[in-house]
């Protein structure tokens, strides 16, 4: 199993040079012009990652950043000013950021983050289909349940990599929303929060402004590295681990290493003891996130069959009823009965005496978008959907 | 001469809506069935009213585009082609999309049209490339890019282009926004949006000890296009789009009503220099809205995009109710939405044409019952007026 983590300085680099660890390790790279939160300017990034290869280390260059057209001309200079061939891939989010490097650089790997949505086969078998041989890796949404990425493990050939211990992002916004609240006047490049809210259950929502915008993390960490085992025995074989908050890799690059080396257990991990933030499992052992709003619709007030004639729009207690008609005709003499069925789902069929217009005359039909008068039914409300009772049909 | 101007768009957040957004002057509309798209809170269409929605608008020359815009999962795809089967009996115009699975589906199971949606945050020209050789035959660009980049980008592809022109902003790059799904358990790019962004949160800098700031941070004003309509046209945009299927009938009406008129206007004279330009900015805000910005269509959106203000309902005008029947020189009935008095002074909005004032005379029941008031969820008869008919708005000055 391959481990895959951020490198932003050199006292990163070196520690983990240092730990020599055992298992397979990728590093990714980013600069500030190029990749959402990073700090490192593009020299720095160049250094980081000859030192890193001169170790044998494989370097990946992040460019997830989103960009409108304007941004997005500069984002594509400073690419092509950098020596891509020092990378073993390139990790892009942006489609026209994999579409650039598809047409401009075809001989570049691509790691395709497909974080956002993306949780269905049929697309993530289009976007492999799109990019073929250069297409090197998925990068999937930490929104996948356990058996959905054992499914797509089965199945895709591009290898597939997921986030296994690290912040959740929630929110990315372009705009900058933090800095109006600082009005010190002066241009920050960067800036760190915490956000809560009385309307929220949660409390201490991580924040961060830059040069790209404003993001907002969860309040909980996803944490999968007790899953190792079932992660690999499923296939999935490049796992990434984000040490960039909170002092992580200061704290727990050693432990990771460890972990993957295979040296420690999990349960030896010091994490779960001195992480700032709970630790969640997100979605990965179930994905419940639609059933909420389905319950949301009250299926009875919803037109349903063949024999649709309107709706209840008025009731005046023991006159009449006032029925808008919504089929394409509604003719006296082929209807006898109706059934009503109110939006608390009672049910009552009744016989049609009479029919009136809105001025009380007797009518014998009328047309969709009619508005017509028939006798009271106790127990009938507004937004009663009425049909032809089918003994008629 | 005719001037080309682009199409206007307006939603359709129910059967009824629609109505009123097509007979208010849009040229097509949009909408969502019983699943796939975002507005799960809304209405939505059953089939039947699909059916008659498509026949209705298009009946009055306005084209349906149907929303399928969730992030859907395999278990939700899988009821996909029965759906788009029934989309193409009804010929519904296009279908609106952010998922290139479901655009896959789509291309295997039906000849459909395809609009990539704005859930897809396509924000440059390569990016619209991409999509389109995915079969995007229309590109609906994300909130955050500007009229000449969009230029650019219609140039560039000689895709269609459609961009928002008025309503809510999401404050997020669309489609990246996922605060309802970790912290309601419902998942925001399957119609579960909980307007997080809305709400006041206390700010907490790191490394600073002062006191927490109180802000409404994340949430947008709302966009408002109408200036920036000649920019619009100069750009070839093909499509002005109207945000807002949860919003009321007064919402659909007004916004489609004041964007048709400026649109017509263009048409007429190759401009927009009417002496109305005034009374429609007036009309746009007579209906229940943040504090307005232009968002990004001129610059990218800054501080002054930042609302910063609690949710309120402090409309000017509230919807007293619908017109059910127009009885020439006899009453109209009203499907009552909020309540109004005899005496009351109240308005109807003409499908074109300045409002109309209109004094409640009488107000009774349908068997003529004199009424006190009118109860919403009722039908009422108030008095005729010259002008009104059927689906016409009536509202009233809040107090
Ligand atoms: S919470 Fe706000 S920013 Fe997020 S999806 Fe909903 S409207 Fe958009």
């Amino acid at each position: 199993m391959k481990l895959v983590t951020y490198i932003e300085n050199f006292e990163e680099l070196e520690k983990l040079i240092a730990l020599d660890c055992k298992t397979p390790i990728e590093i990714i790279v980013g600069a500030t012009p190029l990749t959402r939160y990073s700090k490192t300017s593009l020299e720095e990034m160049l250094r980081l990652t000859g030192i890193a290869k001169k170790n044998n280390i494989d370097v990946v260059l992040e460019w997830d950043a989103l960009n409108q057209e304007e941004k997005f001309l500069n984002s594509c200079d400073v690419i092509d000013r950098l020596p891509l061939h020092e990378f073993k891939a390139i990790r892009v989010q942006d489609p026209g950021a994999v579409e650039y490097i598809k047409n401009k650089y075809p001989w570049l790997k691509i790691q395709l983050i497909l974080e956002n949505g993306n949780h269905n086969l049929i697309g993530l078998n289009k976007w492999c289909e799109y990019l073929g041989e250069q297409c090197e890796r998925l990068v999937l949404s930490n929104e996948l349940s356990r058996e959905m990425l054992r499914g797509y493990a089965k199945v895709l050939k591009t290898p597939i990599e997921i986030l296994v211990f690290g912040r959740i992002l929630l929110f990315y916004s372009p705009r900058k929303l933090l800095s109006p609240l600082e009005k010190k006047n002066i241009e920050v490049k960067s800036l760190e929060a915490y956000g809560s809210s009385e309307e929220s259950p949660h409390s201490g929502f991580p924040l961060i402004e830059n040069t790209h915008g404003t993001f907002m993390f969860n309040v909980k960490d996803l944490y999968l590295l007790d899953h190792l085992d079932e992660l690999r025995e499923m296939g999935i074989l490049h796992t990434r681990v984000d040490l960039r908050f909170d002092e992580s890799f200061n704290n727990y690059s050693e432990a990771v290493m460890n972990l993957f080396s295979g040296t420690v257990s999990e349960n030896e991990l010091p994490f779960k003891k001195i992480h700032p933030r709970p630790l969640i499992k997100g979605f990965y052992n179930i994905n419940k996130t639609d059933v909420l709003f389905t319950k949301l619709k009250n299926k009875r007030t919803q037109r349903q069959d063949v024999n649709y004639i309107g709706e209840i729009v008025d009731v005046e207690r023991d006159v009449q009823l006032a029925l808008m008609i919504k089929s394409d005709m509604f003719d006296r003499s082929l209807i006898h009965e109706i059934r009503m069925i109110t939006p608390e789902g009672k049910e009552k069929v009744v016989q049609l005496s009479w029919i009136k217009s809105s001025v009380g005359e007797e009518v014998h039909s009328a047309m969709k978008n009619d508005l017509v008068l028939i006798p009271y039914t106790n127990g009938i409300t507004v937004k009663t959907q009425v049909y032809l009772n089918s003994k008629n049909s | 001469m005719s001037h080309w101007t682009p199409e206007l768009l307006s939603p359709a957040g129910s059967l009824e809506k629609l109505k009123v957004s097509v007979l208010y002057g849009a040229d097509a509309v949009y909408l969502g069935g019983q699943k796939f798209d975002l507005r799960q809170a809304s209405d939505n269409f059953t089939y039947e009213e699909l059916t008659e929605g498509v026949e209705f608008a298009h009946s009055h020359g306005s084209k349906v585009y149907v929303v399928l815009n969730s992030f859907l999962h395999d278990k939700d795809l899988e009821e996909l082609p029965e759906f788009l089967g029934l989309l193409e009996e009804l010929k519904v115009d296009a279908v609106i999309v952010s998922d290139l699975g479901v655009i896959s589906t789509i291309q295997k199971h039906s000849k459909l049209v395809v609009h990539l949606s704005t859930q897809a945050s396509c924000l440059n020209v390569e990016s619209a490339k991409l999509w389109q050789k995915m079969g995007a035959h229309r590109i609906v660009l994300g909130r955050e890019v500007t009229i000449k980049e969009a230029a650019k980008i219609k140039k560039a592809t000689g895709l269609e282009i459609e961009m928002f022109v008025h309503g809510s902003m999401c404050m997020s790059y669309s489609g990246n926004c996922v605060i309802s799904n970790y912290t309601q358990g419902r998942d925001s790019n399957r119609g579960g949006c909980a307007h997080s962004c809305r709400f006041e949160y206390s700010i907490d800098f790191k490394n600073e000890s002062k006191e927490s700031k109180k802000a409404y941070f994340m949430s947008s004003k709302d966009l408002e296009g109408i200036r920036m309509l000649p920019e619009f046209i100069e750009a070839g945009i093909d499509s002005l789009k109207v945000e807002g299927r949860n919003k009321s009938h007064h919402y659909a009406g007004t916004i489609s009503k004041v964007y048709s008129e400026a649109l017509r206007y263009y048409r007429g004279h190759g401009n927009f220099l009417s002496s109305d330009m005034i009374s429609w900015e007036e009309e746009l805000r007579k209906v229940s809205h943040r504090d307005y910005t232009t968002g990004s269509l001129d610059i990218y959106a800054g501080d002054d995009s930042i609302y910063n203000n609690r949710e309120q309902d402090d409309n000017e005008f509230v919807v007293s109710g619908i017109v059910l029947e127009a009885s020439v020189g006899k009453h109209l009935l009203v499907d009552v939405k909020s309540a109004f008095h005899p005496g009351d002074i109240l308005e109807v909005m003409p499908f074109k044409g300045q409002t109309e004032k209109l004094k409640v005379d009488f107000l009774r029941s349908l068997s003529g019952v004199s009424l006190e008031k009118s109860k919403p969820g009722s039908v009422v008869k108030i008095p005729y007026i010259p002008g009104a008919e059927k689906f016409n708005i009536i509202r009233k000055r809040a107090v």
